[in-house]
Order: C-alpha cells, then structure tokens, then sequence
C-alpha cells in the first residue's frame, strides 16, 4: 500500500489535469518536428527500392546518378562493408546488395543538395534483375517447393512456438461444449501524422549524431552503433517533437537511420531523410497479420476448461520485432480469464510483402478479437449471459495466471461491471447490438532485456529553486513527462509546474528501454519517485547542515523547528557554492524482480498488469449491413490515475484507433503490392466516424506502481476489436472472423441467415 | 508556372487563346493539384458570372463555379433540387467542399462523382464557351469521353453554367451514396432520382446510379416499368430488384465485390425514389 499523505491527496484532488508546456507548442504549431529540421549546408537523402516482390540484384549502374548536377554521393549495398542485423533477428541489411524480397526493399540511396535533385537522381540509377519466384500466403510460403527468402530460415519459418500448460487433452474431452473458429487479420499501420523524418550529422570524431523522434532512441543508439561499427559513446540521439508514434515508432525506421548516417559519412556533410506516406505504408513497419485458429472447451455452467491456438503470423520480407508481436497474439489473452489448460502453436513465416513490426499493443488487440469472439460464440450456445460468463471466470487479485502471471492488483472484474452498467446492458435498445470484451496488459514488461528490467532518473535543483528532472522515458504526446513532473512534485511538495524534463539528448539523459510495453509511467515513474526522494533527503540534509538546526520540508519551503525558513534558492546557491558548482542531485534507479521465466516461458514478466473491459453499442443497417458505433465504454484498471486528462485522452486515441482497425483499415495486397498505400485508401477514421467514448477508472492501488498507478497507453486498444465484434454479432446473429469488419462482410451474414431485408 | 487570376469572362478567354491550348483552366484545384497543376492556370473560381445560382421561370441556372459548399446550403437548390443540395453535402470535407466546384466535378469526370450524378438526374444540361465565344449547350452524357476523361478541353472551352428544370409542385428530387467511411471517401455507389407524380402514380421518373460506365448512367428499365405504379412498399422492392438486376457494374479490392455494389444500387435506387416521393408528398400535404 502506498501511504495516502497529504501530498498525494492533493495531487489526486487538483493537478489532475496538469499539462506540460510542450502540449502548448503543439497547439499553437511552434513544436518542431524532425520533418521541420534543417541543418547549415544539409544535403537531402532518397531510396531507390525494389520494384519486384523478389529478385536478384545483377547489376546496378550509378555513374549517371552519380555526374547529374547537385548529387553528392550514391551508395549501393555492395559499398556496405555491414553485416546483417536485426532487432531480433539478424536478417536485414540497410540496402540489400544482391537479393531484393519485396516491393519496396531498398536497393541504392542517393545524397543531393535538395529533394528533387535526389528524386530526379533516382531514375538515373540502372538495376538489372533477375526476378524469382515470389510467395504471398503464409500457407504456400511453408510448402516444400515454395521460394526460399532466407538461406537461414527452411520453410520460412521465422520463428515458433510450441507452448502446453495443464491437460489440454482431458480438459477437450472432458467439455460439456467446444466451440471453435478462424479468424482471419490483416497488417494494421498506425499512421501517424509525421512520417518517420531524421537528420544524421557525422561528427569530426567519426560519429555520428542522429536527429530524429524515436519512441526507444538508447536502443537504436545501440543498433546503430553496432551496424555502424561505431563505439557507443560516438552515437548520439537527439530528439524533436514526434508527431504520433503509437509503437509504430519504437524504433522508427533504422534503415533510414542507417542509410543517412551512411550517407552523411559518405559526404562529411548532414543529410536530411524523410519517408514519403506512400512509403510508410510500403516499406514501414506495419504489425503483423494473423490467421488464427481456435478451440475453446467449457462446461455447461460456462466454466473454461481449456483453449488451442494454432497461430499463423505474416512476416513479410525481413522480421522487425514480428516475433515478440507474434509471441504476446499468442498468449496474453490466455490470462485475462483463469484457463487451466492452454495448447498453443505459433509461427512466423516469411513473405514477399511488406515487413512486420509492432503496433501500440503487441498484438494483444488483434487476439483479443479471435479470443473475445470464441467467448460470445460459447456463451450464446450454453445461455449464458456473455456478462456472467465473463465474471465466472476471469482473473482476480492476488492468482497466478495459466503461464505464470502473478496478479497483484486487478480490477477487472469492477472493470466488466462498471462498463456494462454504464451502456445500459439490461437496460438495452431495441434493435441495437451490444458487445463485451476484457483485457489484461503488461505494464513494464521485464523480458525485453533481462539485464535491464527497469529504469533511472536524476533530478536536480537548479541555482533559482526549480527543478530538473532527466529521464530516457519518451513522451510524444501521451503526457508522461508531466505525470513525471506531478510525481516528482508529489515527492518535493512542489508545483509540478516547477519540474521541467528533459529526455531528448542520449548524451545527458539516462539509459531507457523507451516508450514499449507500458513500461514508462510504471518503472520509469518509480524511477523518477525514488530519485526525487533522494533529492529531497540531501535538500533536508544540505539545509540543517547550512543553518544548524534540524528541518523540515513543505510546500517547497523547508523551516526549522526554530521558525527559521529557507527557500530552494537558498538552498541550491548555498551547496553550488560550497562544491565550486554543482546542484543537489537525487539519482533514482528502480530494479523490478527478476523475471521468474523458466524454459517454457512460464513465470512472472511484468512489474503488475492493468486491466479493462469495454462495453459497444451498435446498430445495424439490414438492408446493407452498414454499421454504426453508437458507443464505446471504456472501462479501466490502471491503478491510481496520476493525470486524468491525460489518461482520458489515451482511452480517447486508442479506442478511436482500436474502432479504426476493426472496421475500416487493413492492408490490400495485389500481387504483394500493397494496394491502399496513401490515407485515402487506408482508411483511418474521421471525426464524424469515431463512435462516442467514455472513459471509466476503477482505481486500484497498486502495490509497485508509483503511488499506485499502473500503464495505460496501449491496453486501451486492446479491447475494442472484441467488443465490436461481439456487439455487431449481437445485432447480425452472426459473427465477422475477419478484421476489419465491413458493411459488406455484414451483409453477408445476414444474407447467409436470411435475415437481410 | 504562371498563374493568372481572371476578372471577366472574356479575360480568361483571351488569355486561354493566346496561350494555343497551353493554359487550362483552374477553380478549386481540388482535383488538379493531385494530377498536377498546369503550366499555366487560368483561375475562373472568382467570376461572378459563374458564381451565381439563378432561377429564371421554371429553370435553375447553377454557375460551374459554384462551390458544393455554396450549393449544399443554397435554399434555393435545397427546395427546387434537393438531390444536388444532398450530393455536395456529401463531397469530401469541408475544406474539400469549400473549394471544389461543380463544374471541376463535372469536368474531372469521375465515373461517381456525387454532383454530377445528382445533376444527371435532374437532367441538367452543360452550357459551354469556346475561346472565340462561341457558346453551346450539352446534355451530360454527351461530355464522357471515358472513365476519367472529360471531352471538354479546358484549355480552349469553359463550362459557364448547368441549366435544368427546377422541380415543380408535383416534383421531387432525392440522392444517396454508400461509402467505407463518412468523410473523405469516395462512395462505392451514389444514385440519384427525380420523379413526378400525377394521380398519386409515377408520370415521370429519371433514376441515375454510379459507378456503372464511365458517364452517370440512367436506369431507363427501371424508370419505365415505374409509370403508371403507385409509390408503395411493393413498388420500392421491385425498384431494388429492377435496378440491381439492370446495371453490370465491376467489383473492386479497394471497395467492394460486384455483386454487393449490384445489390447497394438496389436498395439506394429504391431509398431515393421513395426520398423523392416523400418531398412530394410533403409538399401536397403543407
Ligand atoms: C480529398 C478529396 C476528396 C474528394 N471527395 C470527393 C467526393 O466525395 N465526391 C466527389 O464527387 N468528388 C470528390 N473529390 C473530387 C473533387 O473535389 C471534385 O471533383 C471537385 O468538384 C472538383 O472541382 P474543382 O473546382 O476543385 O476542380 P479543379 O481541380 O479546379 O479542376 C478539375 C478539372 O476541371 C477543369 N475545370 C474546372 N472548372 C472548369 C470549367 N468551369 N470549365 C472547364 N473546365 C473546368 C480543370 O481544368 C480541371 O481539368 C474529392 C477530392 C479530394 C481532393
């Protein structure tokens, strides 16, 4: 339990809503964003990419590139002396140099003095091809006789996973009711507004700085440094505004990373690249797609007894963080309910499309539609209340999850309550369509690096009283910095306005993860508690040193018993002068307990879990299948909410995302091609399509979060794609097994019951 | 790139002239920016002779450089020809609306572009200019040379305004589209109509649906066997039966199956016949 102080009620009663000052830049347009960096003398980058889904690069001319008027230099993979690299698997080059393994790979990139001489520099390079057999389906992709994409990877396989928990087979045979399904989901972009833009400068030492908005900067400061052969402490990231990252941009885009830093080398001189948004949908990293098929065994009182996956992810051409994404879609699901036996097959397998990565939650929201949809199916054929089912079996506080979890606090059960309470499910519309859906999430995974499971901050006084917080933790728009600046306020008595952070600069601020896996208001917040603790134990040591007397601090005022005040100023020149110029400094360092993983991956991999449920309210046009969201309720388990308006706002963006993915977008290939690239085919929803949201906190107090909070920003998505499923299959008698769930798919639903008028 | 904003109808002709088919001309851009935007540009969207919106009789004269936000919240569109007020309300966004004119749309020849279906419909015909002033006026169909290609060569001729037959007492007009999204998104079908009733039977009837060919096309077996039929549940699901089974249309990946857009100009053909109706009735009934 934390201790409810006065600090805290505060806290809790009036700077709920406290804004960092960069949300002002944004609002007025002064951010700067690294599409709007422009260096002194700066040259402009551009890709050639491969237009064939798979070929052999035979040869590449450059040397008309190379005379046109303001090009400065070409690079083709065979100048790279680099080794393949990958953020799991080592499977990528920055531009291949001889095999090319979809539309879009990289193939040569150009350096000139602005974009369009770099643009026009393009058509002047010459690649000869020899074109190979390409394969686009996952299934095909395994056959014996399919093209091979990677010598290391037989059968494309990428990766797998066989997982058993408890006695699946007797849990099957011993059901009073298996339901099952396949279920089929495409790759989803995230599409934010700024396309991943960066500026490399190559620094007279041999290093090199990198300008860009990157949601993990120390771990591609890290790949960087190792593809480019570079000692660490030569690498630098330094970060503008980014514009919307949602974990597509964890690691940006480091072949763009790569091919400026190469370039600039190259030509002693800073060189810009920007991806175009027909690029990021081609060549960006979109999350992986799914087929999923599904088994679940229940008694007749609804009880799980048991469930199988057979997981089938799309690589595409390279892996990206595909098998992290492909390894959560298959498991995290299984813990939002107590399910005593699990079955679970997992692959990923190389494509010739586009390459995978990640998407704010892992792959969790997109299981959550096949997994949710198996629960309703369940839940109509035994008679039970989708509600009842739910609350009959998912987890509770203080349990050990099927693969290990341990559950501290856990809200989901008041979760599912209080969401379906609010939409009114005894209460409901005729002619409307209600759905359920629950979910846990890791916040503040330990498994990403096992030698660096938490996080650190520093904090200082400066010489006018206020204070400076250094953090490697990312806020890009999700208002972390300022739940930091409110925590550290707690800890300092203090007005967060007083607390300004600093995170952009790999060169000041300390090592960090990033902004992944819910990780940064959990242990980066701890981190940022502990160190402020420490900063206000040496200002309470400092001061009863300067005046003689014992003190104490409120209010941002320490007084003696004596009566005697002294401000923070006072404080901060009295030590700046007694050590020739330093500042009081609390450095903080949060280090979780190990992760308890055995081989099978069985054991604890977070610091605590968060928790939702939502509740959707739709209606349904019968003679098209139109579908209209009336309404999302969103109800959450994130422990004590440090800033409500900014949690509001995640819950507000990710549902809007969550609507988005399950009834609009999703990737269209031709040919492996893809065949919505720009915003007016990949369709994100418009104000006038984003259903009404309400954000419900069940706050819980956590035992490890700092003052009980726990993470939010991606498990908001989670949810959505069930509930939305259920709710249409609750208007439509049926169930949509494809994302996105379209009018069309609709239609065919109520034609094939006969019920579309 | 030279840009040249006209302050009369003859200045844009003679400079289009002068330039020898080397100038095009410009209203919103919307479409043009996209394609391209011309070496020269001879910008018409500030003329007032073609901005205006006029009713002389029974005809509505609607200026080719009127924007759809203009003709969405014209009243006298919205009562005399409510299915163009309808089909500009739905173009694009507002930013779009607020710029794209109805000319551009006809012009840019999108096989379902919403204000020419609706005008389609209402049997509107072109008035055109030439660069020697000679002026003629055009069914729409005639403009279509196919998909996406318009045969009016804007760099020697101006749309200068669509002329049609407002809707009278026993008239009425109505449009509907289906689309993935609701905004800025092209629709997979949009369908207009325009009826008269006489004796509470269809006299008249003109039932447009697109995507079908590369112009708006006209349902003329579903509008025939409507004559003489009475306005009622029976007669709405023939009309979707008729219609879906007269027009052969083309699926698409990016928005739907054939099949399924054959079966949406169905119901929209028969939800804007009976649109049209009800503004009948509505306005017998008052
Ligand atoms: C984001 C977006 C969404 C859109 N959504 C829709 C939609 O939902 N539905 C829809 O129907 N359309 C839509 N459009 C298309 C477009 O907005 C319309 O077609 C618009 O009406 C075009 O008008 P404009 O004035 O902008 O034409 P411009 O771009 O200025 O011109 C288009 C063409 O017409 C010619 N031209 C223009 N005026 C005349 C004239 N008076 N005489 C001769 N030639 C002329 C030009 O030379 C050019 O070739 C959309 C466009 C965008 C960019």
């Amino acid at each position: 339990m934390q201790p409810e102080t006065p600090a805290v009620r505060e806290l809790i009663s009036t700077e709920k809503n406290y804004q960092s000052a960069e949300v002002w830049t944004k609002v007025t347009g002064k951010a700067i964003y690294g599409i709007d960096l422009r260096l002194p003398g700066m040259l402009y980058g551009k890709i050639l990419r491969s237009s064939h889904p798979h070929a052999r690069i035979k040869k590449i001319k450059t040397s008309a590139a190379l005379k046109m008027p303001g090009v400065r230099t070409v690079l083709t993979g065979s100048d790279l002396s680099c080794s393949p690299y990958g953020i799991v698997i080592n499977d990528e080059m920055p531009l291949e140099p001889e095999h090319v393994r979809y539309v879009g790979d990289e193939v040569a990139a150009v350096a000139a003095v602005d974009d369009k001489k770099a643009e026009e520099a393009l058509k002047l390079i010459h690649v000869e091809y020899e074109t190979l057999p390409a394969v686009f389906d996952t299934g095909e992709a395994q056959l014996p006789e399919a093209p091979q994409l990677h010598e290391n990877f037989p059968g494309n396989v990428a990766w797998r996973r066989e997982v058993v928990r408890g006695d699946p087979e007797s849990a099957f045979r011993n059901a009073d009711l298996v339901v099952e399904g396949k279920f089929h989901i495409p790759q989803f972009h995230p599409a934010y507004l700024e396309p991943v833009a960066c500026v490399a400068v190559s620094e007279p030492d041999g290093g090199i700085t990198l300008h860009t908005a990157v949601q993990s900067p120390d771990i591609v400061r890290d790949l960087l440094a190792q593809v480019l052969k570079l000692p660490l402490s030569r690498v630098r990231i330094v970060g503008p505004v980014m514009g919307g990252g949602f974990g597509g941009k964890v690691y940006g885009n480091l072949n763009l990373y790569l091919i400026s830093a190469l370039l600039s080398m190259q030509t002693g001189l800073p060189v810009k690249m920007q991806l175009t948004r027909e690029e990021e949908f081609t060549a960006g990293r979109p999350m992986v797609a799914a087929e999923i098929k599904m088994r679940m065994a229940l008694g007749n009182d609804g009880t799980f007894l048991g469930r199988e996956m057979d997981l089938i992810t799309d690589n595409g051409a390279y892996s990206a963080q595909a098998p992290w994404v492909s390894n959560t879609l298959a498991e995290r699901n299984d813990s939002v309910y107590r399910i005593p036996a699990i079955k679970t097959k997992a692959r990923l397998v190389y494509t010739n499309k586009v390459p995978t990565g990640q998407y704010r939650a892992y792959g969790n929201q997109v299981a959550n539609f096949a997994c949710e949809s198996l629960i309703d199916m369940a839940a109509k054929k035994l008679k039970i209340d989708p509600l009842e089912m739910r609350l009959r079996n998912c987890v509770r506080p203080g349990e050990t999850t099927v693969h290990g979890l341990q559950i501290k606090s856990c809200g989901l059960a008041e979760c599912l309550a209080a969401a379906t309470e609010e939409i009114g499910w005894t209460k409901r519309k005729k002619g409307h369509g209600y759905g359920l859906s629950a979910a846990i999430h890791a916040s503040g995974s330990v498994v990403f690096d096992p030698n660096l499971r938490g996080a650190s901050a520093r904090i200082s006084l400066e010489l006018d009283g206020n204070i400076s917080l250094f953090t490697g933790e990312q806020d890009y728009g999700q208002g972390t910095h300022a739940a930091f600046s409110q925590i550290a306020a707690i800890a300092l008595d203090l007005e967060p306005s007083r607390i300004s952070v600093y995170s952009k600069d790999s060169l000041v601020t300390p090592y960090s993860m990033g902004a992944l896996g819910m990780r940064q208001a959990t242990i980066g917040g701890k981190a940022v508690q502990l160190a402020a603790e420490k900063l206000r134990e040496k200002i309470i040591r400092t001061s009863s040193e300067m005046i003689g007397e014992p003190v104490i601090m409120e209010n941002g005022r320490i007084r003696s018993a004596s009566g005697r005040q002294v401000d923070f100023t006072e404080i901060a020149h009295y030590y700046h002068g007694q050590t020739s110029g330093l500042t009081l400094t609390g450095e903080g360092s949060y280090v979780p307990p190990e992760s308890s993983y055995d081989d099978t991956k069985y054991g604890n991999i977070a610091v605590t879990y968060s928790f939702a449920a939502h509740a959707a309210e739709v209606e349904i046009d019968p003679e098209t299948g139109a579908l209209t969201v009336h309404r999302i309720v969103a109800a959450h388990d994130s422990g004590r909410i440090i800033n409500h308006l900014s949690a509001s706002g995640q819950i507000y963006g990710g549902v809007a995302q969550g609507f988005g993915m399950s009834c609009l977008e999703g990737y269209l290939f031709n040919e492996g091609r893809v065949a919505n690239p720009t915003l007016a085919d990949y369709k994100i929803p418009t104000a006038l399509d984003v259903p009404d949201i309400t954000p419900l906190f069940i706050e819980t107090d956590d035992p490890e979060g700092p003052y009980g909070a726990k993470g939010l920003g991606e498990i908001v998505q989670v949810p959505v794609p069930g509930a939305l499923a259920n709710a249409v299959a609750d208007a439509a008698g049926g169930w949509v097994t494809e994302m996105p769930i379209t009018a069309e798919k609709i239609f065919r639903i109520l034609s094939n019951r006969g019920a579309a008028k | 790139m030279s840009y040249f904003t006209a302050a009369s109808l003859d200045e844009a002709l003679n400079v289009l002239r002068e330039a020898k088919g080397k100038a095009l001309i410009i209203a919103g851009a919307t479409d043009l920016f996209l394609k391209g935007m011309p070496s020269q540009a001879v910008d018409i969207a500030s003329l007032p002779e073609l901005g205006m919106i006029v009713e002389e009789q029974d005809y509505l004269s609607v200026g080719a450089a009127v924007t759809h936000a203009a003709a969405a919240s014209s009243p006298l569109i919205m009562v005399k020809a409510a299915a163009l007020a309808e089909a500009c309300a739905a173009v694009g966004s507002p930013q779009v609306r607020n710029l794209g004119t109805i000319g551009g749309n006809l012009v840019n020849a999108a096989p379902a572009a919403d204000a020419a279906v609706a005008l389609a419909a209402l049997g509107a015909k072109a008035v055109l200019c030439d660069i020697d002033g000679r002026r003629r006026v055009e069914e729409l169909g005639n403009l279509y040379a196919g998909y996406n290609q318009s045969r009016i060569d804007s760099s020697r001729e101006i749309v200068l305004n669509l002329i049609f037959k407002t809707c009278q007492f026993n008239e009425g007009s109505a449009f509907a589209r289906f689309a993935s999204r609701r905004a800025l998104s092209l629709p997979m079908v949009n369908v207009a109509a325009r009826v008269g009733l006489e004796n509470g039977v269809f006299a008249e009837v003109r039932l447009v649906a697109a995507p079908v060919k590369p112009a708006p096309t006209r349902l003329f077996k579903t509008e025939e066997a409507l004559l003489g039929k009475e306005p009622n549940e029976e007669t709405r699901q023939m009309v979707e039966e008729l219609a879906s089974a007269e027009v052969k249309v083309r699926g698409s990946l990016l928005r739907c199956s054939a099949d399924y857009r054959r079966h949406l100009i169905g119901v929209l053909a028969g939800r804007v016949l009976m649109a049209a109706v009800r503004r009948v009735q509505d306005k017998e009934e008052s």
